[in-house]
């Protein structure tokens, strides 16, 4: 979904009073142009990264000295923190995104709201979608886009080579033990299970890693009924943790243990649990190989 | 030029509140509804001022009827003071006071001195400023009564009448206050007006009413002249306790010694 | 005898030369607002040199223009509007309501408006296509104008009966719709995923980030109507203060006052809140101060409550856009923040006043 959003014209405050009219508003909705072709920057120097794994690809790509700015959800590798911060990929302002001076802006798909969007588009600076990829393809995508933007698509090469590899070691490791069960547990608030079940990234992962998710027939991160988790009889707790107080944050496996539905479980009651950083595991980036693979092991214990 | 109440049926939900009402309420004079608690007095009064539609019956006032009179046209010819009035916002009294100049066409500085004319006629000159909450109970009521005065100041307008409808005016007041009070409606009424008042106190009835209306239940149990209407037996027989009624020989009132006995 | 002690005749306790003389001060304040509020950006743009090079017909780089032109003006506009419609439809409420803790929430506008907000951003993707593309990204801000207008109505039909409505039974029926929209909007919340949940989050703290000038043209007339209609309301609302029965005593036609009062407010807000989403404390605080300052008649109230506003709300804009910046705080959190403290003390040091 790269489509770009055009205004007739750019507005100019002489012919501002015309776009106040609530017909012209209702008209510009419709002007939805067709997707513009990717473009190549390698001349520039102020790149304003906006998604976790763009940032990360840039870093990967060893292009992170032409970043001048970042957004929230950009908090890997720790140096990127250093960078000024836009804010919420979702609720980025026009101006704050404009006061860092971008002459490129690579962003996820996902980045909002629209208005902002469309300003920034209008200001002239290059504005760059990286198309969402999840798949073993997408992932791949993800990072030549990043590269073809950034006007470097040789560094792909390497970070791409790497992710392949991780793939390839994947597929073969596929199979060739008797596939586990996994539960992806997002949060226990009050001893209440919100679980993992299809279209999200923790089922991607889990898939990746040559495991099945134990919880089938509902989207997203939803609460489970203490039923449906026992129904799932996980043989594979996984969770995050997030960053230096892991332990304030995540349950323990004696909290685990403590929740009726869970106490049941083959996982539990094998202290089959385990514990990723949260964007390692779920980011879908250039580290997801890696991470699928990390994931393998502490599923099926090594190889 | 009266105001006349012909049959009124009157239902508030579903409970019938007055069953067949006359009322004949003759310009010049003080008339006062009297009657023991629940008996349609203030219902009547609602009715009168247009507040409320009978279910039947008819209301005229100067000879117009007052259904389907348009509000601002009917405020023209009437004012209300009604029994409680509680106030949402830190109103001043003079602001309080403006709010029965609505309906009212004037030029500012002429409104200004009438409110404080209003004011000053209710015993109340100096307070403008006071806020309204901070007033006692009985200063409040006489705030709402310089409300509505403001509304129809000039009793006779172009030959025809204007009308005071007051619900319980004193039963805030002190002595003094109510002989005030009442000195004022009744001064309204010798100047041309048209004054109905709902009563408790049947010692200031006898005092000032010229019109007496004696409810019970919801129907007229007398209606006339003060010394026919406050009669011992008939009010023994309205309030269900024994009362008797003694006359002030030489102001020619009638007063109820306090001795009465239930 | 007539109580005339002021040098210009002036009776004592009639406060609208106070009122007057904050509509001056009020307007003063707007436009300084305005102005620094225009000047200053994360982008460092300065609007001077900006306008002084347009006002001369020379040629704007692409970035003044757009910062100035399409990012502060609109946002400068949109927050006076928004902020004018939430302060005066507070004002219009409490009237109404005899309350001075209503406000537009009371019709169901909140809850429609968030309703539609959360419908949209949740089951917006399940539209058609080509619906989808025609409402485009105004998909959100539709949806919260349509959903507060759906639910004022089915509130306003509710509470009237033979061309009477009841105030009571709105505040009491608006209590249970509100129960019912926030079952509904739960329901299609559990549908949601993550994304979506953090835009419903960031959606009720309201922002002026959105602003645009295609926005800003649906929504400016609504709300430029419904604040007109607003001064014929103001003797209407001081009567209302007596009760319903002493208003309509003095010659108002209560129920147009009432009809005036719901619909115009229910418009401003419900336009409102489609530009910027929820945004709390304006629609209380202004009105109340304003009060406390000149007096509760109507007729300067809701003048000097639409001013106070618009200052208020671009203010609270300022701070969100600098505190963080380059990123910025979603406004409700800055108008909460500055205003409940506020308000507390307000309170505090107005016991004796508020408990008569």
């Amino acid at each position: 979904m790269n489509a770009r959003i055009s205004l007739a014209e750019p507005a100019r405050p002489a012919c501002l009073c015309m776009t106040l009219l609530p017909m012209a508003a209702a008209l510009a909705g419709l002007l939805w142009a067709a997707p513009a072709p990717a473009g190549s920057y390698p001349e520039a120097g102020r790149v304003l990264s906006i998604g976790g794994a763009v940032t990360e690809i840039v870093y990967a790509l060893g292009q992170q000295d032409r970043l001048v700015a970042r957004d929230t959800t950009s908090s890997f590798p720790p140096e990127a923190e250093a960078l000024p911060d836009v804010g919420y990929m979702r609720a980025l302002s026009a101006e704050g995104v404009l006061s860092v001076a971008p002459d490129l802006i690579l962003s996820e798909e996902s980045a909002g709201p629209p208005e902002t969007i469309a300003v920034l588009k209008e200001a002239g600076i290059p504005f760059e979608t990286i198309p969402d990829g999840t798949g073993e393809g997408g992932l791949i995508a993800k990072i030549e886009a990043v590269a073809e933007a950034l006007g470097v698509p040789e560094a792909a090469e390497a970070p791409v080579a790497r992710l392949q590899a991780e793939l390839d070691a994947l597929a073969a490791l596929a199979g060739k033990t008797e596939t586990r069960r996994v539960m992806f547990i997002l949060t226990l608030q009050g001893g209440r299970v919100m679980a993992a079940g299809q279209d999200n990234e923790a089922d991607t992962i889990i898939r990746m890693a040559g495991a099945v998710n134990a919880v089938q027939g509902i989207e997203g991160y939803k609460p489970l009924t203490d039923e449906a988790v026992t129904a799932a009889a996980p043989d594979v707790i996984l969770m995050m943790h997030r960053g230096e107080a892991t332990a304030d944050l995540d349950a323990t496996n004696d909290e685990l243990a403590a929740v009726p539905a869970l106490a049941t479980t083959p996982a539990v009651k094998n202290g089959a649990v385990i514990r990723m950083d949260g964007l390692y595991l779920l980011g879908l980036g250039p580290r997801t190989g890696r991470a699928a693979l990390d994931l393998h092991d502490a599923i099926y214990g090594g190889s | 030029m009266s105001l006349i109440a012909r049959d009124i049926h009157l239902r508030l939900g579903r409970t019938d509140i007055l069953h067949g009402v006359d009322l004949t309420a003759p310009v010049g004079r003080v008339t006062a509804i009297i009657g023991p608690n629940g008996s349609g007095k203030t219902s009547l009064l609602r009715a009168l001022a247009g507040e409320i539609v009978p279910v039947s019956g008819r209301i005229a006032l100067n000879g117009l009827p007052i259904v389907g009179m348009r509000p601002e046209v009917l405020a023209g010819h009437r004012a209300v003071l009604p029994q409680q009035s509680a106030i949402s916002f830190p109103f001043t009294a003079a602001e309080i006071v403006r709010i029965g100049l609505t309906s009212v066409a004037g030029d500012q500085i002429r409104q200004g001195a009438l409110i404080g004319e209003a004011l000053a006629a209710v015993g109340l000159p100096g307070h403008a400023g006071r806020l309204y909450q901070e007033l006692s109970g009985g200063e409040q009521q006489r705030v709402q009564l310089a409300r509505a005065l403001v509304q129809v100041w000039q009793p006779v307008v172009d030959g025809a009448p204007r009308w005071l409808l007051l619900d319980e005016p004193v039963s805030s007041l002190d002595i003094a206050h109510q002989i005030a009070v009442m000195r004022l409606a009744a001064d309204y009424a010798r100047r041309g007006g048209g004054v109905v008042a709902v009563m408790h106190d049947l010692n200031l009835t006898g005092m000032f009413a010229d019109h007496v209306l004696l409810m019970r239940g919801g129907r007229a149990m007398a209606e006339g002249a003060p010394a026919e209407v406050l009669d011992s037996a008939l009010l023994s027989d309205a309030y269900g306790c024994r009362l008797r009624v003694g006359e002030v020989p030489r102001a020619g009132v009638w007063l109820l010694p306090h001795s009465a006995t239930l | 005898m007539v109580a005339l002690d002021a040098p210009r005749g002036r009776l004592a306790g009639d406060r609208r030369h106070l009122g007057r003389a904050l509509a001056a001060w009020l307007t003063l304040l707007l436009l300084a607002v305005s102005v620094l509020s225009l000047g200053s950006g994360a982008s460092g743009v300065s609007a001077a040199a900006v306008l002084t090079d347009w006002a001369a017909g020379r040629d704007l780089a692409e970035i003044d223009r757009v910062v100035l032109f399409d990012i502060r003006l609109p946002r400068l506009l949109s927050g006076v509007l928004v902020g004018a419609a939430l302060a005066v439809s507070g004002a219009v409420m409490q009237g109404l309501f005899r309350n001075p803790l209503a406000d537009p929430g009371l019709l169901g506008v909140s809850a429609g408006a968030s309703l539609g907000a959360i419908s949209a951003i949740v089951l917006g993707g399940l539209l058609p296509p080509s619906i989808a593309a025609l409402a485009g990204w105004h998909l959100v801000p539709l949806a919260a104008f349509a959903g507060s207008w759906v639910a004022m109505i089915v509130l306003y039909g509710i509470a009237t009966r033979q061309g009477r409505t009841s105030v009571a039974t709105m505040l009491l029926a608006g209590i249970a719709l509100a129960a019912m929209i926030a079952a509904l909007s739960g329901l299609i919340i559990y549908r949601a995923n993550d994304q979506q949940l953090r835009d419903l989050t960031f959606w009720g703290l309201g922002s002026l980030a959105g602003a645009s000038w295609t926005k800003l043209g649906a929504a400016a007339p609504i709300i430029l109507a419904a604040l007109a209609v607003t001064p014929f309301l103001a003797r209407g609302l001081n009567g209302l203060a007596l009760g319903e029965a002493a208003a309509a005593h003095v010659g108002l036609r209560v129920q147009r006052v009432k009809a005036g009062a719901i619909l115009s407010a229910a418009a401003a807000t419900g336009a409102a809140v489609a530009i910027s989403g929820g945004i709390g404390f304006v629609g209380i605080v202004v009105p109340h101060l304003l009060r406390l300052l000149a007096g509760p008649d109507h007729r300067w109230l809701l003048v000097n409550s639409g001013l106070l506003g618009a200052s208020v709300l671009i203010a609270a804009d300022m701070i969100s856009r600098s505190v963080v910046a380059p990123a910025e705080l979603p406004i409700g959190i800055v108008t909460a923040m500055i205003g409940g403290p506020f308000f507390l003390w307000v309170l505090l040091s107005n016991r004796r006043v508020l408990d008569a």
